[in-house]
């Protein structure tokens, strides 16, 4: 890039001379923190779950792999990592499917569109617990208001009891899960569209392109990694996400709607099963680790070209 | 001009089912909030009601002791905003100013640790607290949310940083001005609305904070909101429905109004830091 001025003198002379430690001096208390509050838990879990440990949490001694073999042997384990799966490919892919084109005409001139963007961005300001409180009652089975519209409208004749049956309150709550993840996975859209340039289009619409031409020949190619970010990110954020499951159900009936995140925190906190649920923490940190090297190596490589000429 | 209402209707009729479905929760908590108690558990049921019961507010709030966990949330989301501020303030000015050994690393140290979920490591920190000694200490909250809003913060900062010209800092320098002068002089007015916009987010992160909230606190008078009107919820026979409705209004739409106010910085902040 030509454009970029060339870095001045002072940058030379003053800057490195200054820069060696006081800079280190400036991340260093904000790293401890970090590494400390981030860095003891992983330990922690990794000692732990090499132990076996009583219901009071007393470590009883070295145990080998003997809590991970107990989880891969729990058939509840399987299903809420079965459940994990669906839950997080049926959300992140609603979320996609939905947002897109969503974003493509929040990006287009109309009517109401500031009114429209702020109503589809309103769910990312409510906390997802009062979302999930506000849901368990309108899906209320006898009093719901959502019973209460459809009766209205003539779509049941009588309620139904949304959250009383594992199949349907998994279905449900795999929809808010897609509603609480638009207005994120919109905006990261938006700030592709933004960036798109307009000479294509206009060069296209010449050329007689229809608008579908446009979409899959033009903005799907650019915007792909946009998409490539959406997904990890929703992939990240979808997998490990407690409360909406376990405000609405917590993961019942009969562990009916338990994902990995539900199962572990009643593992640790209603069972005292502390290895167990050590064992499985650590096994979500590894999935977790994997897709976040993968985000890191998508932003890089995005990131790369101004970084390289700022930094020489 | 035509051709824009004609748009204008047909995106409207596309984006009107989403908007139904995002704005129906609105409806239901307004309409059960000011609702007669009896009116409730009503069969058939019905969005109708008698009246408006506003005195349902100060009933929620005497009753389920709303003051406190208001406070508690307070507390801990400014207190863990400020110390997440006094440590990326900093950080974020290092990594927009200079060059420094390790600085790849560490910026990628960021980006892994953004991602960090609290959920996973739940157990870990709740142990982390047991050896502290901070289990049911609203402190134990503030260390713990200001750890994970950090990368988020200095990202944020940072990005925001990088569009204030040096040139000023380094006119002030060649007048004879101090670093540590220009920082404070020049640079840190500049850099207020930023620090202010981040701030905000880092305050509604821990505003709506669950997870965490809900293991390390475990007395009643220490709740902070979100956990304080789940456990109105939570395992109770008789769930009084219009006090929890109250509740999560009060608690909401506040939050709800800064955020929408606030959002394009939020974008802008993505759009030239974090997601790129």
């Amino acid at each position: 890039m030509p454009a970029l001025p060339a870095p001045n003198v002072h940058d030379g002379s003053e800057m490195t001379s200054f820069s060696g430690l006081k800079p280190l001096a400036m991340i260093l208390p904000g790293l401890f923190l970090a590494m400390f509050i981030i860095g003891y838990p992983v330990a922690d879990l990794a000692y732990t779950s090499l132990q076996e440990v009583s219901r009071f949490g007393k470590l009883q001694g070295f145990a080998g792999f003997a809590n991970f073999a107990e989880v891969f042997s729990d058939p509840l384990f399987w299903s809420s990592l079965y459940r994990t799966a669906i839950w997080t490919v049926c959300v992140v892919a609603g979320t996609l499917l939905l947002s897109l084109p969503i974003a493509i005409m929040l990006n287009e001139d109309f009517y109401g569109r500031g009114l429209a963007r702020v109503i589809i961005m309103l769910p990312w300001a409510i906390s997802l617990t009062m979302t999930a409180v506000v849901w368990r009652w309108t899906l209320n089975g006898r009093s719901g208001l959502l019973n209460a519209t459809l009766m209205d409208v003539g779509i049941i004749a009588e309620p139904i009891e949304w959250l009383a049956e594992a199949q349907l309150a998994f279905t449900v709550e795999i929809l808010v899960g897609i509603l609480v993840s638009i207005p994120f996975t919109t905006t990261i859209f938006l700030g592709g569209l933004s960036s798109m340039p307009q000479e294509s289009y206009e060069a296209s619409m010449v050329d007689g392109a229809t608008r579908w031409d446009q979409f899959i020949h033009i903005t799907l190619p650019l915007m792909k990694p946009f998409i490539n970010i959406a997904i990890v990110l929703n992939v990240i954020y979808v997998f490990n996400s407690l409360p909406i499951i376990w405000v609405m159900t917590e993961g019942g009936p009969a562990n009916g709607t338990d994902i990995l995140v539900t199962y572990l925190y009643k593992l640790a906190f209603r069972f005292g099963q502390l290895g167990k649920a050590a064992a499985i923490s650590l096994i979500m940190f590894g999935v977790l680790l994997a897709f976040t090297i993968l985000y890191v190596m998508l932003v890089s490589r995005g990131d790369r070209q101004p970084e390289e000429v700022e930094e020489g | 001009m035509q051709s824009k209402l004609i748009r204008s209707i047909v995106y409207w009729v596309i984006l009107s089912p989403l908007v139904v479905v995002i704005l129906f929760p609105f409806g239901v908590m307004f309409v059960t909030a000011v609702r007669p108690r009896d009116e409730l558990f009503v069969f058939p049921p019905t969005w109708w009601f008698s009246e408006f019961r506003w005195g349902n507010f100060a009933e929620m709030w005497v009753k389920t002791s709303f003051g406190q966990a208001l406070l508690n949330s307070v507390y801990v989301s400014v207190m863990s905003t400020l110390l997440a501020l006094a440590l990326s303030i900093p950080a974020a000015y290092a990594l927009s100013r200079y060059r420094f050994p390790g600085k790849g690393a560490y910026r990628t140290f960021l980006l892994m640790t953004q991602m960090m979920s609290p959920i996973v490591l739940v157990l870990g920190l709740f142990r982390l607290m047991v050896a502290l000694g901070m289990v049911n200490n609203l402190n134990s909250l503030v260390l713990t949310y200001a750890a994970f809003n950090m990368a988020f913060t200095i990202w944020m900062l940072q990005s925001y940083f990088n569009t204030i010209p040096r040139d000023l800092e380094e006119a002030a320098w060649i007048d004879g001005a101090t670093h540590f002068s220009s920082l404070i002089r020049i640079f840190l007015p500049l850099a207020v609305p930023a620090m202010a916009v981040t701030g905000i987010f880092s305050f509604i992160n821990a505003w709506n904070e669950f997870v965490l909230a809900l293991t390390m606190i475990r007395s009643s008078d220490d709740f902070t909101l979100p956990v304080q009107i789940y456990s109105q919820v939570a395992g109770r026979y008789q769930v009084e429905w219009h006090h929890v409705m109250a509740g999560t209004v009060l608690a909401t739409v506040p939050v709800a109004i800064v955020f929408s106010w606030l959002q394009k910085y939020l974008i802008r902040g993505m759009a030239l830091g974090a997601v790129k």
